[in-house]
């Protein structure tokens, strides 16, 4: 699959192949590509186009997210798409460009965690309900500060340039964008794949954004706003230079306006200073100053292994916004009130090419947790993120699920974990998202992703575990409760009679006897409970050997298919 | 509860009073009432049961109960079941000592089971858990299952010269050899209150495992002509039946001679009329008899008589069973050591009514005639 990977570098190829065909050929071409096939995912794809350039138009404008979402059913395999947020709106000129223009406004060689990376853009969603139904998609936009306006937007496949008809000014207030769109061979569903639960990840992941849905059938869903606060605007980065390629660092230099490796180095590349490039110096045999245009393979191979054996600073975390783990909490309690939840936001790392990544993982257990299948089943739900956007389909391919496997959970006191009332969320952050495909619906097995995602499974299994264990406890309690008031009765009744006593006095003081024993067994449970969670740090220290040790096997697996 | 006096056991058990029984029930009730009400862990005390604490008393060849105790207490989860079945049997126990009835034990098993409260869970699941109670209970007050008006099912006949009467039905006087040709059916309940032994003409008893060959002797007018009282075992000797050869020795002073299949089944049989049962090690000095003695079968018969060719093999279970008994302090001598061992090397047993290969009357005008004159017998 690494092959399909899509690099800074593919991303302007992509760009320039496109001014070489119609746009309408492209479109045809890349549809599968674009993850616009299945029926019921095409559906869902336009859905998570729509909402996610609202969300992010909303928070770069500093705005907290009303989404409204409708789809009607107009036909066979044929719908009505509407989606309205109350974001910044777009003008006359800039309508064009984002829902007329395919990749217009791509970000694929910004260093910067955006939701927009994926998918085909508001854009390719204009092109596929021209290309189905024949209908251009209805706009209205107001920006808040001149009249609102309505038209009717579709694309000139020859010239990939926007078609703008029935411009009209409207007399109402209206700040947002609202859009409607009619597809066809599309198919609403509602399962995993589907857009209600799409809709539902996207706001535990955006508990500052409230999104409204009305499914074909009328059904009202509302995800309310659980956090009042606009996430914090992420920021481009540079690479960091633990995690470059040889071939990466190569690329870098062909577009660097740096005249010399030295300036290349310190001006291209995140926490690199004087003594990190004295350091490099040290360790490589070619004058720096030489043009990095100019530099060889095996110069490039001289830098990435110096920068392996230099300390660095950690990668900055202006790049990586995550949601926070008092968010996570907030928005899956709202939405799935579990019995039992376990947050955990671990420190970011970096996987090969040097881009910053960052794992937030939640486990929710019970209340409802899991989702339930047709038959009334529970089963163990995986909700993937990248950048907050929910990841519904590849499951298989996803280094997230690989991850989610390669746990030993039985560990946890789970002895099941297909059948578990299981919510595991997992939100990958990064500037640059390792996809396996341009689908973009699955996060590639990088050795340092599976080892981070592991950890923090472990890490929030553990707690879980630890859970499930005092309910078990509890429950346990109860039932040796129940039997020695079970048998009560019986044994006052028979002392009663033998010795001529009260017997009901007989039965409360055997019950008040009982209740004093199960709270001394519980005092020492707790106590036991204590001593387990104090043994918790030294358990991180094993939990990375473990993965070490799983890193080695798969490794040497992989070697022995080789 | 606190355990029943150690030292009592020197007390004469059979003599008790139904009343004197009813107030120790009383008693380690009224120590439960008192400990509930002190805020401590209802204990009940009884002795423990089984191998671990059985001894084997030499001096007087018999199988005593040791002094290890066991606790049962109602708050621990693994005990509290048990502690509130023996409650219960207690108190009805406590009852029929009080209206003067009596009870086998599985009516006291169906009197007491009933479901608990709401659950699917009743007070006793099968007989064996009521029947453990009451030797826990018996152990707890020290008396004997008949003393607390309980019995099991009778097994076991008795046919011979000996002249019975039965105290609590008529005062019946009956002789057990003109009973018919099936003898007496002996009862559960079998004290001197009960059933008194009014007059003996006989020499010995002679105990017999199966009801086959106890017919085979009675048809072949054994009785009469060798002045034996005949006991039928059918199997392992039931309490009334044992209790009753414990008395026909004791009170009438007669030799009691066991005679069985010859492999470690029937064996165990006679030890349990000799030296008595770890079941019931706390009533040896009541149901054994220590100077009884074994006839036969024994593997040396099969190369006397030439009854090769009517051995059969041993099971595993006799294997396994002949290894345990070898083992048994009480079967640390000489003659049985040598009876085991060849039966776990030739691996064969020999049936009582294999004799019949000989022909049917030899059992009773050659074998047994010549062996218990000649005393050929097995300590």
């Amino acid at each position: 699959m690494t092959e399909e990977k899509i690099k800074p570098v593919g991303a302007e190829e992509l760009a320039k192949e496109f001014k070489e065909h119609s746009v309408a050929e492209f479109f045809k071409k890349n549809k599968q590509m674009l993850g616009l096939y299945g029926k019921v995912r095409t559906l869902t794809t336009v859905i998570h186009e729509y909402v996610s350039n609202s969300l992010d138009a909303c928070e770069e404008s500093n705005i907290l997210p009303d989404i409204e979402v409708k789809i009607d059913e107009l036909g066979s395999e044929y719908y009505e798409v509407t989606v309205k947020d109350n974001g910044p709106g777009l003008t006359e000129a800039t309508v064009g460009k984002a829902l007329g223009q395919l990749l217009a406004g791509t970000k694929f060689h910004r260093m910067m965690q955006m939701r927009g990376q994926q998918g085909i853009g508001s854009a390719g969603c204009t092109m596929l309900s021209q290309t189905t139904t024949g209908n251009p998609t209805k706009v209205i936009t107001g920006t808040g500060k001149s009249k609102p306006i309505s038209l009717k937007i579709s694309i000139d496949p020859k010239h990939n340039s926007p078609k703008i008809t029935d411009l009209k000014k409207i007399d109402k207030e209206f700040r947002g964008l609202a859009i409607q769109a009619k597809f066809k061979d599309v198919l609403y569903r509602d399962s995993e794949q589907g857009p209600l639960e799409y809709l539902r990840r996207t706001a535990i992941a955006n508990p500052h954004a409230q999104i409204k849905f009305r499914d074909p059938e009328g059904k009202s869903y509302n995800f309310k706003r659980t956090l009042n606060k606009i996430p914090k605007p992420p920021k481009e980065v540079k690479p960091h230079p633990k995690g470059i390629t040889v071939d990466e660092l190569i690329t870098l230099s062909k577009y660097t306006k740096s005249r010399n490796v030295n300036s290349f180095l310190k001006k291209d590349f995140d926490r690199m200073g004087n003594k990190g490039l004295e350091e490099v110096a040290k360790r490589t045999s070619f004058d720096l100053k030489k043009d990095p245009k100019q530099m060889s393979w095996h110069e490039s191979e001289e830098i990435v292994k110096a920068f392996r054996e230099i300390d660095f600073i950690a990668p900055t975390l202006d790049a990586l916004s995550p949601i926070g783990e008092a968010q996570i909490k907030g928005s899956l309690e709202s939405i799935v009130h579990p019995e039992f939840l376990t947050v955990n936001t671990r420190k970011p790392q970096v996987y090969a090419g040097g881009f910053p990544f960052q794992i937030e993982i939640a486990i929710a257990y019970g209340g409802n947790a899991g989702r339930q299948i047709s038959s009334g089943e529970m089963r163990m739900e995986i909700m993937r993120f990248a950048n907050r956007a929910p990841l519904l389909f590849d499951q298989g391919n996803c280094a997230i699920t690989k991850a989610v496997h390669s746990v030993d959970w039985k560990r946890y006191g789970l002895r099941d974990l297909e059948t578990a009332p299981l919510t595991i969320l997992v939100n990958f952050i990064s500037v640059h998202i390792p996809y396996t495909g341009a689908g973009k619906q699955a996060i590639a097995d990088e050795d340092e992703v599976m080892e981070e995602v592991r950890l923090a499974l472990m890490q929030s299994g553990r707690k879980t575990g630890m859970y499930i264990s005092r309910k078990r406890k509890e429950k346990e309690k109860q039932m040796k409760r129940e039997m020695f008031y079970k048998y009560i009765p019986e044994v006052a009744g028979a002392l009663s009679r033998i010795t001529k006593k009260n017997e009901e006095k007989l039965k409360n003081q055997l019950e008040k006897l009982v209740l004093e024993k199960l709270k001394l067994e519980e005092a020492k449970d707790a106590a036991e409970m204590e001593a387990e969670e104090v043994k918790n740090g030294s358990l991180d220290e094993q939990e990375k050997e473990e993965t070490k040790e799983n890193k080695k096997k798969s490794k040497k697996k992989k070697g022995a298919e080789e | 509860m606190a355990a029943a006096e150690k030292k009592s056991r020197k007390r004469d058990k059979t003599t008790e009073t139904p009343k004197e029984i009813a107030k120790r029930i009383e008693q380690s009730a009224g120590s439960i009432v008192k400990e509930i009400e002190t805020k401590k862990d209802p204990t009940f005390v009884t002795q423990q049961r089984g191998k671990s604490n059985v001894e084997f008393d030499e001096k007087k060849g018999l199988l005593r109960l040791g002094d290890k105790e066991t606790e049962r207490n109602f708050l621990n989860i693994g005990h509290a079941r048990k502690f509130m079945q023996t409650m219960l049997v207690s108190s009805k126990t406590r009852d029929y000592l009080k209206e003067n009835k009596t009870a086998s034990i599985r009516e006291i098993y169906y009197e007491l089971k009933h479901t608990l409260g709401t659950s699917k869970e009743n007070t006793f699941e099968d007989q064996g858990e009521s029947d453990g109670c009451i030797v826990d209970l018996e152990h707890s007050v020290d008396t004997i299952r008949e003393k607390l008006n309980l019995h099991a099912n009778p097994k076991g006949t008795l046919y011979g010269d000996v002249t019975l009467r039965d105290k609590v039905h008529n005062n019946d006087i009956f002789n057990a050899l003109k009973l018919g040709r099936g003898g007496w059916s002996i009862m559960s309940r079998i004290e001197p209150d009960e059933i008194e032994i009014k007059k003996v003409n006989a020499k010995y008893v002679l105990v017999i495992e199966t009801a086959a060959m106890y017919e085979r002797l009675i048809e072949e007018g054994f009785a009469k002509k060798q002045k034996a009282i005949l006991v039928g075992t059918g199997g392992q000797a039931a309490r009334g039946t044992r209790r009753l050869v414990h008395r026909l020795h004791t009170e009438a002073k007669l030799p009691v001679i066991v005679f069985t299949d010859g492999d470690p089944y029937g064996w165990y049989i006679y030890s349990v009329i000799k030296q008595g049962s770890m079941a019931l090690a706390a009533h040896s000095d009541y149901l054994a008899c220590p100077e009884a003695k074994y006839v036969g079968m024994t593997l040396d018969d099969v190369k006397e008589y030439g009854l090769e060719n009517v051995t059969e093999r041993m099971k595993d279970g006799d294997i396994k069973r002949a290894k345990e008994m070898m083992a048994y302090p009480w079967f640390q001598n000489k003659e049985w050591q040598e009876q085991l061992k060849k039966a776990l090397t030739q691996k064969i047993r020999i049936e009582q009514q294999a004799l019949a290969n000989k022909s049917l009357e030899f059992v009773a005008t050659e074998y047994l005639p010549k062996k218990i004159k000649k005393k050929q017998f097995l300590p």
